[in-house]
């Protein structure tokens, strides 16, 4: 039985982390189906969704937990923070509470990730105009700020979710090429093309085109 | 094949924990004279005789003598019953294995242990198949002045039939107590007891730590169960909000937990369908259209029903889930002695139990099945009574392996990840749950710390 052929470069870890009902579960959906859920159940632990991307040229393959929101499951989905490479944090720009609450997110990603994951902040509901109650320029201060990338988002409409996902996609990319994630790293987030299943083993199959994104 | 006898070897050992022969446990020398045996009938006989010393001992197996009906003097007829529910379950084994003969790579012991499992779920679905016979023996023995608690959960485990579910419930559940005569007064009280205890907690200005649960049920509630518009009415939105705030305020070291929803609903849907008629669509009904009274009952009877269901499993709830934690890691031990081959595979695949299995335990499998069976599944949790909560620990067990050949053809991380999250079981029935409640009993049977449990038969 010979291995089963790749049709990608990379595999990315993803992980989607905020309070409850900001939308994490929708935004996965969006991303992976291209379909907004209208009323999808609360998720229970994690679920796992995928996708393959093209980011300058390689096909990536993404591999997203999706933790529930809930205190109570924190125990749980904090487990999932080691490993990924990219971190999507998502509160709901309708909701001042889940904005407030990001510096504790923030808190818990930062310490249980790696250095180079990459942090991605999401303002999910966008569509929600005349709901507002947290202003694009305050979320994006708290970005900035904080080093984090930003973007306002909407699961129903679909608006800048794509691009919330490959802009990460992008971003570690990018630390691979100048060198900042170290692809040997037990917990990069990140595999090369592997040659057969199993652990990654890169040695001379660094890329070698510069990202020109 | 080599390998096979390895594994053999492996499990054998684990089994012989308890060196010296216990009655009623398949002697394990006994097992593998037979494992490479191809008929499955004589693999079948052979594992009865390893087990016949049960009836020596005088200690009765009272769920199989019960499920089959059968006494313990009646030895001869044991044997009929077992022998043509031996050949039932080839047939049917035939049948169900048609269609994947490219499996023949399939252990043998495992093929064994399939046909032992499902000559059990052959009785329990005889026992269905003649409804009436069932529903009447349900029917007396509901209306004995006291009843033999014992005897409902014998009954009960291999399924309650629909018609009087809702009373059987209610008294599996220790909701009603056993004498008749004092059921009409108990259940005024509890309801009206609920009902106070609505006005005082609920109806009121709450405090800031009993705002937060409320709110935080308050936007759940909605998101629940979209599939199913029964729970899209307000009034049953409100309903449930009640019942799980209630249980929230009284159990404050868990307080409310996401999934909790979920086990409110199968207690909620039969006791609703109680205060219906028989040809009422339960998807077309408008609840607001019932009475405040039954209304108010149907709620009572669920929050008391489910607070004495959650009883046993409040440590799944609590601060780090540690019930559920232990559970998952009990999990993968047994796959781990039950099925090497599997548990390799998923590690080998870097798949963590806890990434599957949690949502299994902290919802009870409501999550992975269709609402009718987790009815069904219900009967035999609230049959378990107290042990209920180690019994789901084998329900979960026989539900993974029930899947163990269509995961073993999943070749990766995320094959296996989203197979196991989305398992295939829109078309199952009662009769695919009694098959998993009864591999889980023979999972527990032969797995669980046995010489215990016969001492308590014994006693």
């Amino acid at each position: 039985m010979s291995a089963p052929p790749y049709s990608y470069s990379y595999i990315f870890k993803y992980i989607i982390i905020g309070d409850m009902g900001v939308g994490k579960s929708c935004l996965l959906h969006q991303f992976t189906e291209k379909k907004f859920m209208s009323d999808c159940p609360h998720t229970i632990g994690v679920e796992f969704g995928t996708r393959i991307i093209e980011v300058c040229g390689q096909q990536i393959k993404l591999q997203i937990w999706d933790t529930a929101g809930q205190e109570r499951f924190r125990a749980v989905t904090r487990s999932y923070y080691r490993g990924a490479a990219g971190a999507l944090m998502v509160y709901d720009t309708t909701r001042r509470s889940t904005y407030n609450h990001l510096s504790s997110w923030l808190t818990d990603t930062r310490n249980l990730t790696n250095s180079s994951t990459v942090i991605f902040l999401i303002g999910n509901k966008s569509d929600l105009k005349d709901q507002r109650d947290v202003a694009y320029e305050e979320a994006k201060q708290f970005a900035d700020e904080n080093g984090l990338m930003f973007v306002e988002a909407s699961a129903k409409t679909g608006d800048n979710v794509e691009e919330a996902f490959v802009e990460t996609a992008k971003k570690i990319f990018q630390r691979i090429q100048d060198g900042r994630l170290d692809l040997n790293a037990t917990e990069s987030g990140v595999q090369h093309k592997p040659s057969q299943p199993g652990r990654t083993t890169l040695t001379d199959q660094s890329p070698k085109n510069t990202c020109t994104c | 094949m080599a390998e096979n006898s390895k594994t053999n070897t492996d499990e054998n050992s684990f089994w012989k924990k308890h060196i010296r022969t216990i009655p009623g446990r398949p002697s394990p020398k006994k097992v593998i004279s037979s494992s490479n045996n191809n008929s499955s009938s004589t693999s079948f006989q052979n594992f009865k005789r390893s087990v016949d010393d049960v009836w020596d001992c005088g200690v009765a197996d009272n769920e199989f003598a019960n499920e089959s009906n059968i006494s313990l003097t009646d030895i001869t007829i044991c044997k009929t019953i077992a022998e043509s529910a031996a050949i039932n379950v080839i047939n049917n084994h035939k049948i169900k294995t048609d269609d994947k003969s490219q499996l023949d790579i399939l252990p043998m012991k495992h093929a064994n242990k399939q046909n032992i499992s499902f000559s059990k779920c052959n009785i329990i679905k005889n026992n269905n198949d003649d409804g009436t016979s069932k529903l009447s023996k349900f029917e007396a023995l509901l209306q004995t002045n006291i009843l033999e608690l014992d005897e409902l959960k014998k009954l009960s485990w291999s399924g309650v039939p629909h018609k009087i579910r809702a009373d059987t419930w209610r008294l599996l559940a220790g909701y009603l107590p056993a004498n008749i005569e004092r059921r009409k007064e108990v259940l005024e009280r509890k309801r009206l007891d609920y009902l106070n205890v609505v006005q005082q907690y609920y109806h009121t200005d709450r405090d800031e730590i009993f705002q937060d649960i409320y709110h935080q049920i308050h936007i759940d509630i909605p998101r629940m169960s979209p599939l199913i518009t029964l729970f899209q009415q307000k009034t049953v939105q409100e309903i449930f909000e009640r019942i799980l705030f209630i249980w929230a305020i009284r159990h404050p070291a868990s307080g409310y937990v996401q999934g909790i929803n979920d086990l409110v609903t199968p207690f909620f849907v039969v006791f609703l369908q109680e205060t219906l008629n028989d040809n009422d669509n339960l998807d077309r009904v408008d609840v607001s259209t019932i009475s405040v009274d039954l209304r108010n009952n149907v709620e009572a009877d669920s929050f008391w029903c489910l607070s004495k269901f959650l009883d046993s499993i409040q440590d799944n709830y609590i601060f780090a889930q540690l019930g559920i934690q232990h559970k998952v890691n009990q999990l993968k031990e047994l796959i781990q002695r039950i099925d090497l081959t599997l548990h390799k595979h998923l590690l080998k695949h870097d798949i963590d139990y806890l990434q599957f299995s949690f949502r299994w335990m902290n919802n009870l499998l409501t999550r992975e099945l269709p609402l009718r069976c987790s009815i069904r599944l219900w009967d035999t949790y609230l049959a378990e009574s107290d042990s209920f909560a180690s019994f789901q620990l084998y329900v979960c067990a026989a539900f993974l392996l029930h899947w163990r050949d269509k995961l073993l053809l999943e070749k990766d991380f995320q094959g296996l990840m989203i197979m196991l999250q989305n398992l295939p079981t829109q078309d199952w029935n009662d009769s695919d749950i009694s098959m998993l409640v009864a591999e889980a009993y023979r999972l527990k049977f032969i797995f669980a710390d046995a010489p215990n449990h016969l001492q308590t038969n014994c006693s």
